[in-house]
């Protein structure tokens, strides 16, 4: 009897760990992985300082205080990588609609991010796996 | 392969003042060796190049593959269009060499010829391929592939070019390598759908690509020995696939492979075409793949397998 029940267990832990994809259990977010809001906080630093400077999209930042759009865009990607944060800022929708933004120029500023993520350190998993959550904002700012 | 060297190193310094399009780097594949972009031997939904929606590209490409007593040489260019549309013409030369055409006469004759000339078989491709919907890279809140269709015009220029023998004389007039082997047209078109999808991120943080494509086609060895044959003049649906994982930025790995119809049969039976290959990206305007392909049998050749090398420009 004693024997079932322990065989029992053995197979919910089995089961449970199948269907979590066998990971630790206390499982750490991307966010802390990659060093948490100060991580985030550069890769925008470096990020902007080129976006604003770049010849095709700047322009459309003009007016925009760096400061605001990283608070922005840090929030926003805490939230979508697991951090603890709750973007209550304007929707991605909200803030890119009218400005007709080009597919084109949404893939330039994705490599500014991208390179900034490289730049400050993160490999090339954690910049995949970032990128994985940013990529469907696409649809919430080209041709919009 | 002189050739082959020159107008690859004529490719390398075009591209290194390229402006190719702006999406992400190796997003586009590798031009395949009929000439539409994906893997090395099926086609992707991908549209080759990196154009966006507001941008247009052009690509040439150069891919050599050496199969023992075969060996195919292919190069071709093609454009693409506003990250829709995709065009390409392709130019396939397979050479056969000597030992296997004399084989073929020896099989023949009984004997009576033993010793003939290599024969070449040349085949041309005129591709299109259109993106149907969906964004296989972008969308990543969804399981959805991107879907393409197209087709490739296939026009085998040497159907009934008469094998030779050394010494100028021609056994079989007008009789050229596909004819000899059964074949009944010296043209044909394949038209394809292909489902391909990017997963960022997976597995493990790495990117990997899955591709299937089906494809309906009368042609035998991609066309290279005609389409239908005197039996059986169907077209079939064939099945091709790609794994491919990005290994680096710069580096993906994978294979493939494609189903073929042995509707020749005897000598030109045909088996499922299999790789391996590695390809790197050093920048947009450049890829170079080297694979490994397996083609099964082939006239003559039981165990057809070898190194590929394909080098593709985009500007």
């Amino acid at each position: 009897m004693i024997k079932t029940a322990r065989v029992r267990a053995l197979i919910t832990i089995f089961l449970a760990c199948v269907l979590s994809g066998c990971t630790s259990i206390p499982k750490q977010s991307l966010y802390e992985e990659i060093g948490g809001h100060k991580t985030l906080n550069t890769i925008y630093g470096v990020a902007i300082t080129r976006i604003y400077t770049d010849p095709v999209i700047g322009h459309y930042f003009k007016g925009v205080p760096k400061k605001h759009l990283r608070d922005q865009l840090v929030l926003q990607t805490c939230e979508l990588i697991g951090g603890p944060c709750e973007y209550d800022g304007k929707t991605m929708l909200e803030s890119h609609t009218g400005l007709n933004i080009k597919e084109r120029e949404f893939y330039i500023l994705v490599e500014y991010v991208q390179g900034a993520m490289r730049d400050v350190g993160l490999t090339y998993q954690q910049e995949n796996r970032i990128l994985k959550k940013l990529a469907p904002i696409k649809y919430q700012t080209v041709n919009l | 392969m002189i050739k082959v060297l020159l107008l690859s190193s004529l490719l390398i310094s075009f591209t290194a003042f390229a402006d190719s399009g702006s999406r992400l780097v190796a997003s586009g594949g590798v031009t395949g060796f009929e000439g539409a972009a994906g893997g090395g031997i099926t086609p992707w939904a991908f549209i080759g190049g990196y154009t966006s929606k507001e941008e247009v590209s052009y690509s040439a490409n150069i891919q050599y593959l050496s199969l023992n007593d075969y060996r195919l040489t292919t190069a071709g260019a093609g454009f693409s269009l506003f990250d829709r549309v995709e065009v390409s013409l392709q130019r396939q030369r397979l050479d056969i060499s000597s030992g296997l055409t004399s084989n073929v006469f020896a099989l023949l004759t009984e004997g009576a010829i033993s010793n003939a000339n290599s024969a070449t078989v040349e085949q041309d491709i005129v591709g299109a391929k259109v993106k149907v919907f969906g964004d296989g890279v972008f969308a990543q809140d969804s399981w959805l592939p991107q879907i393409a269709i197209g087709a490739q015009y296939k026009k085998n220029r040497d159907f009934d070019s008469s094998l030779s023998l050394p010494d100028g004389s021609v056994p079989l007039p007008e009789t050229g390598v596909p004819l000899l082997l059964g074949a009944k047209d010296d043209s044909g078109t394949d038209v394809y759908l292909s489902a391909t999808k990017l997963w960022l991120g997976t597995p493990s943080g790495y990117n990997l690509l899955t591709n299937l494509t089906a494809r309906y086609t009368k042609a035998n060895v991609f066309g290279l020995l005609g389409f239908g044959a005197e039996g059986d003049d169907s077209a079939k649906l064939e099945w091709e696939g790609s794994l491919a994982l990005l290994i680096s930025p710069t580096t993906a790995i994978g294979t493939e492979f494609r189903t073929q119809t042995n509707r020749l049969g005897g000598l030109a039976e045909e088996d499922t075409v299999v790789d391996a290959f590695i390809a790197y990206f050093p920048n947009k305007s450049l890829s170079i793949t080297a694979a490994y392909v397996d083609l099964g049998n082939l006239p003559l050749q039981e165990s057809s397998s070898g190194f590929y090398l394909t080098v593709n420009g985009h500007f």
